[in-house]
């Protein structure tokens, strides 16, 4: 399934709501909770975390990883987490519309 | 250093130092990779088939490399933009909170530059609106006027005659336009409102506004067919004029007024702010000059009118100056006896209209601009101790790893901002003295000078006071630079000292503030001395309370001479009987006002060589004008009723005048003529009057010749009338008087008479004032920084006065070390004066009177005054010196 346009960023924000995560760890957070239904590169994953991260909703540090190697954790800002808040809310109403269009018979 | 905890760099706003973008961008990318590879391999994939994957999800590599590279660094030179703002924030807020905990030295330096600074801005502001704003005509550069220069040396901006200006016109080929008008306005009397008024009229060919390139605001400007015949019907308002006079009707244009009982058509008004080259006035007629030629005496003999050109394109004024003057020698040789005396001088009209303002103008220019160079000196020196102070404050931060350019970029914050609100101030200042000054100088100045703080004054002094700072910040925060951080940390902790070169610059900083205010207060001192010698020296008459009123009989009722005499002696007979009045006595000018000057032939005297005809002042007066006025009679008699219209004409002439035209001293009873015509009546002389000097602004008087208001009656006349009490309190009785006798005469200008002469000295007064002022002011701020100097001097060498006091020195032998080494600049400052004293003498040279350049006593006292602040400037630090107490210093 491909990605629709502005879904990628509200995920990788939502990946961030639960504290630092590195770029892998946000990909695997996406797989996981999509259980693998959605076809994205790595690469823009990684885009987009630096789009977030000029926008100021996110900010990066380097730090040290559980395998013990050096890192770039990623943490949602005050701003960031506003942003989800506003884009989760957004979407929730955007696929309800859809959905229930879609299940009249 | 890297280790530094995050909170401790912030505090000391320490920069980290990044690793490049795509470096950073890579190992996040290889992370990645890594990590998918062990996940992958952990789910049972070979190695190389688990990079393969690893590879594929990413994507293209590189394409990705590149865009998170670019959003990267489009995110830091943001950040960096916000830190930049950020830092400038924090280094007001630093730069503020410094400059109070040192208030003495942020007080010191802010009132030092806003002095500087307002000095030269409201002197910028009257230099510029006199000398540089355009005058109110179209392309006012390209005017000139021309001038006759009587070669006896009597005026040498002397009016033309008729024939003249015409010849000039027909000519000259260097003009593509002139315009004569009268130099003299008239007054007249405007009727129709509640109450008579006087108004001011001058005559002006029509073409004199084609000329200057002035339209009419409403209505239009003259043109040649209104002027016709002797009367003018037409007229052309002013715009002050207008408003006040004919209450800014508009519907004015084309109607009529009354000017000396005669209705005239109104053509239109004048822009506001135009301000003819003759003066203010109020209202032009329009003159013919052809019509003067008809009578062949008044056509050539008599000079009254005033004539501007417009250069033709491509000619200079040079190339003008030097046809007309050529015209000049030629008419002198058609003309030997009307043209013989004179020559044609041309000159810009802007320096025409300056007048004798340029040059005083010139000087507070220059005197504003040394206050400033001291300001900047002293300011320099105040940043540089300053720094020196807080060496220690930057090393610490440097230190900690602050960059150098940061400190700069602190130092040049903070001595903006001190600039800044130095700068504020001193057009707060300037507003303030520009306003002193319009009260002060309305008179000394030309008309067209509105004396504002116009922007381009404003834009100029505040760049210069941001020059100022950021000039005089940067050095200091240049040897900030330099000083070496160890040694300062180490071999100092017990206080700074002061380098061998800061020491160099400061003491250089403190010579040329001595230099530029020995400079500046010998200008001063011979301005003063010369004011001194003006006003202390004795006019010739008394003008303690006496009040002087103008009064002028509407033409259309008094038309005899007879009725206008008649008026002025029943009034004066009322005058004479009011309580407190010693005497009464009229003229036709108020002395050292006067401005008619006749032409001079002593009868049986060789007629003059080269046929220059001498000129002389001309003044006619009542009987009692001399007792009234107390000027002493040498010999001979005053006027009486013997001097009847038809008797024969007799003169009284000044003591000046008997000396240079009888020296042999025979000149009671001798005989001359006046005047243009050879042939006129000659006048005897019967009386010898004291000298009056006609211009208080020049210490040696002018001949001068009076003839009896019965042998020359006209209709407006100054009286004078002498109290033992206040002359103002005469206002009202003579007020009354003068309704009693006529509610239609007006009369204006009561003033006492010595106010009037103060006000006519205003344009000496100024510059003397100004410049004294300048000089006061150089002289605290040289000596402020002769006392920063000598304290930071010895605040330098506490310690090694403290070792010499235990090893036995006296107070004296301190203090002749501390001496020794401030003298030294104290003394290079002085020589250097010398040198400023010369420039500055030769600046002034043109505004002295009775005082030579190089004035033992002014420069005397220049010296001792300079010496003396400075003295008391350094005992204080002196003294501190010698009571250094070796046991605090050296524990």
């Amino acid at each position: 399934m491909d990605l629709l346009k502005g879904t990628l960023d509200v995920l990788v924000l939502k990946a961030l709501t639960w504290g630092p995560r590195h770029g892998y760890a946000v990909a695997r957070w996406i797989e996981d909770a999509t259980t693998g239904q959605l076809q994205v590169e790595d690469g823009a994953l990684y885009h987009a975390l630096h789009r977030l991260e000029k926008q100021g909703w996110v900010e990066s540090e380097w730090g040290v990883s559980e395998a013990n190697r050096r890192a770039r954790y990623y943490t949602l800002t005050r701003a960031g987490r506003r942003q989800l808040a506003a884009k989760t809310a957004t979407w929730t109403r955007y696929a309800e519309a859809v959905f229930a269009a879609l299940r009249t018979a | 250093m890297a280790d530094l905890p995050h909170g401790i760099r912030r505090a000391f706003r320490l920069a980290l130092r990044r690793p490049p973008i795509e470096q950073e961008v890579d190992a996040e990318i290889d992370f990645h990779l890594e990590m998918r590879v062990a996940e992958l391999v952990e789910r049972g994939m070979t190695p190389e088939a688990a990079l393969a994957e690893a590879r594929r999800r990413f994507g293209d590599t590189h394409e990705w490399r590149v865009a998170m590279s670019a959003v990267d660094r489009e995110r830091v030179a943001r950040s960096e933009r916000a830190e930049w703002l950020s830092d400038l924030r924090q280094d007001l807020r630093f730069g503020a909170r410094s400059a109070l905990r040192a208030p003495l030295f942020t007080l010191l330096a802010v009132l030092t530059l806003a002095l500087g600074i307002g000095a030269n801005a409201a002197v910028f502001g009257v230099v510029k609106s006199v000398l540089l704003d355009a005058l109110p005509y179209t392309d006012a550069d390209r005017l000139v006027r021309v001038y006759g220069r009587f070669l006896d040396g009597s005026n040498d901006r002397g009016p033309l005659s008729a024939g003249t200006v015409t010849d000039i016109a027909q000519r000259q080929r260097s003009l593509v336009g002139t315009a004569a008008f009268a130099t003299l306005p008239r007054e007249s009397i405007l009727s129709g409102g509640d109450e008579p008024r006087v108004v001011r009229v001058e005559w002006a060919e029509p073409k004199l506004f084609r000329v200057l390139g002035v339209n009419a605001a409403l209505g239009r400007t003259l043109r040649d067919d209104d002027a016709v015949g002797d009367t003018a019907f037409t007229v052309m308002v002013t715009y002050d004029a207008w408003q006040q006079l004919l209450g800014g009707d508009p519907g004015v244009v084309g109607g009529t007024i009354r000017i000396n009982g005669i209705s005239r058509t109104v053509a239109g008004v004048l822009p506001r702010g135009f301000v003819g080259p003759g003066g203010d006035v109020d209202f032009y007629y329009p003159l013919d000059v052809r019509l003067l030629l008809r009578d062949p005496i008044s056509a050539r003999g008599s000079g009254w009118l005033g004539l501007v050109g417009r250069l033709e394109p491509g000619v200079t004024a040079d190339a003008a100056r030097s046809e007309i003057a050529a015209i000049g020698a030629d008419l002198a040789r058609e003309y030997p006896r009307d043209n013989g005396s004179i020559t044609l001088s041309t000159v810009r009209l802007r320096d025409s209209m300056a007048g004798d303002t340029r040059a005083p103008l010139l000087v507070l220019m220059a005197s504003a601009g040394l206050v400033l160079l001291i300001t900047c000196a002293n300011l320099a020196a105040a940043l540089l101790s300053r720094t020196i102070s807080r060496r220690k404050e930057f090393a610490v931060r440097v230190a900690l790893g602050a960059g150098q350019g940061r400190l700069v970029r602190q130092l040049l914050t903070e001595s903006a901002l001190l600039a800044f609100v130095g700068g504020v101030a001193g057009i707060a200042l300037a507003a303030l003295g520009l306003s002193m000054l319009r009260r002060l100088a309305s008179r000394a100045l030309p008309s067209y000078a509105d004396l504002s703080l116009d922007p381009g004054a404003l834009v100029f002094t505040f760049v210069l006071a941001l020059l100022t700072g950021i000039a005089f910040g940067l050095m200091p925060a240049l040897s900030a630079r330099r000083s070496n951080t160890q040694s300062t940390l180490r071999d100092e902790s017990r206080g700074a000292s002061e380098s061998r070169q800061s020491r160099r610059l400061r003491g250089v900083l403190v010579a040329a503030q001595i230099a530029l205010c020995v400079s500046l207060l010998a200008g001063a001192g011979l301005l003063i001395r010369s004011l001194a010698a003006l006003t202390s020296a004795s006019l010739g008459f008394d003008p303690g309370g006496v009040l002087s009123v103008n009064v002028q009989l509407p033409a259309d009722s008094y038309r005899s001479p007879e009725q206008q005499e008649n008026f002025f002696e029943r009034l004066e007979e009322q005058l004479r009987a009011l309580p407190g009045v010693t005497g009464v006595a009229d003229a036709s000018a108020l002395p050292t006002a006067v401005m008619q000057r006749n032409g001079i032939r002593v009868i049986g005297a060789p007629p003059p060589s080269d046929n220059v005809l001498p000129f002389a002042l001309y003044a006619n007066v009542s009987d009692d004008y001399f007792r009234t006025m107390e000027i002493p009679l040498r010999s001979g008699r005053v006027f009486g009723r013997e001097d009847a219209a038809d008797a024969p004409p007799t003169v009284i002439i000044s003591e000046s005048m008997a000396r240079r035209f009888w020296p042999k001293g025979d000149a009671l009873g001798a005989q001359l003529r006046m005047g243009p015509d050879p042939n006129s009546t000659p006048l005897t002389v019967v009386g010898i009057a004291g000298d009056v000097r006609n211009d208080p602004a020049r210490p040696d008087a002018e001949p001068i010749t009076y003839v009896s208001e019965r042998q020359d009656v006209r209709p407006s006349r100054f009286l004078f009338v002498r109290t033992s009490g206040d002359p103002l309190a005469l206002v009202r009785p003579i007020r009354s008087a003068l309704a009693s006798l006529d509610p239609n005469v007006p009369m204006r200008n009561a003033i006492p008479l010595s106010a009037f002469l103060s006000d006519a000295l205003t344009g000496r007064r100024l510059p003397v004032v100004l410049m004294t002022a300048f000089g006061a002011l150089a002289l605290l701020l040289a000596s402020v920084g002769v006392y920063a100097m000598f304290a930071a001097m010895a605040a330098a060498r506490e310690q090694e006065f403290g070792i010499r006091v235990a090893l036995g020195s006296t107070p004296r032998e301190i203090a002749s070390l501390v001496l020794r080494q401030g003298g030294v600049w104290m003394v290079a400052g002085l020589v250097g004066g010398a040198a400023g004293v010369v420039v500055v003498a030769r600046l002034v040279s043109g505004l002295l009177y009775g005082v030579r350049p190089f004035d033992p006593v002014t420069l005397g006292v220049t010296l001792l005054a300079v010496v003396a602040c400075a003295v008391v400037a350094l005992l204080v630090p002196v003294r501190r010196a010698t009571r250094v107490d070796p046991i605090t210093t050296l524990r």
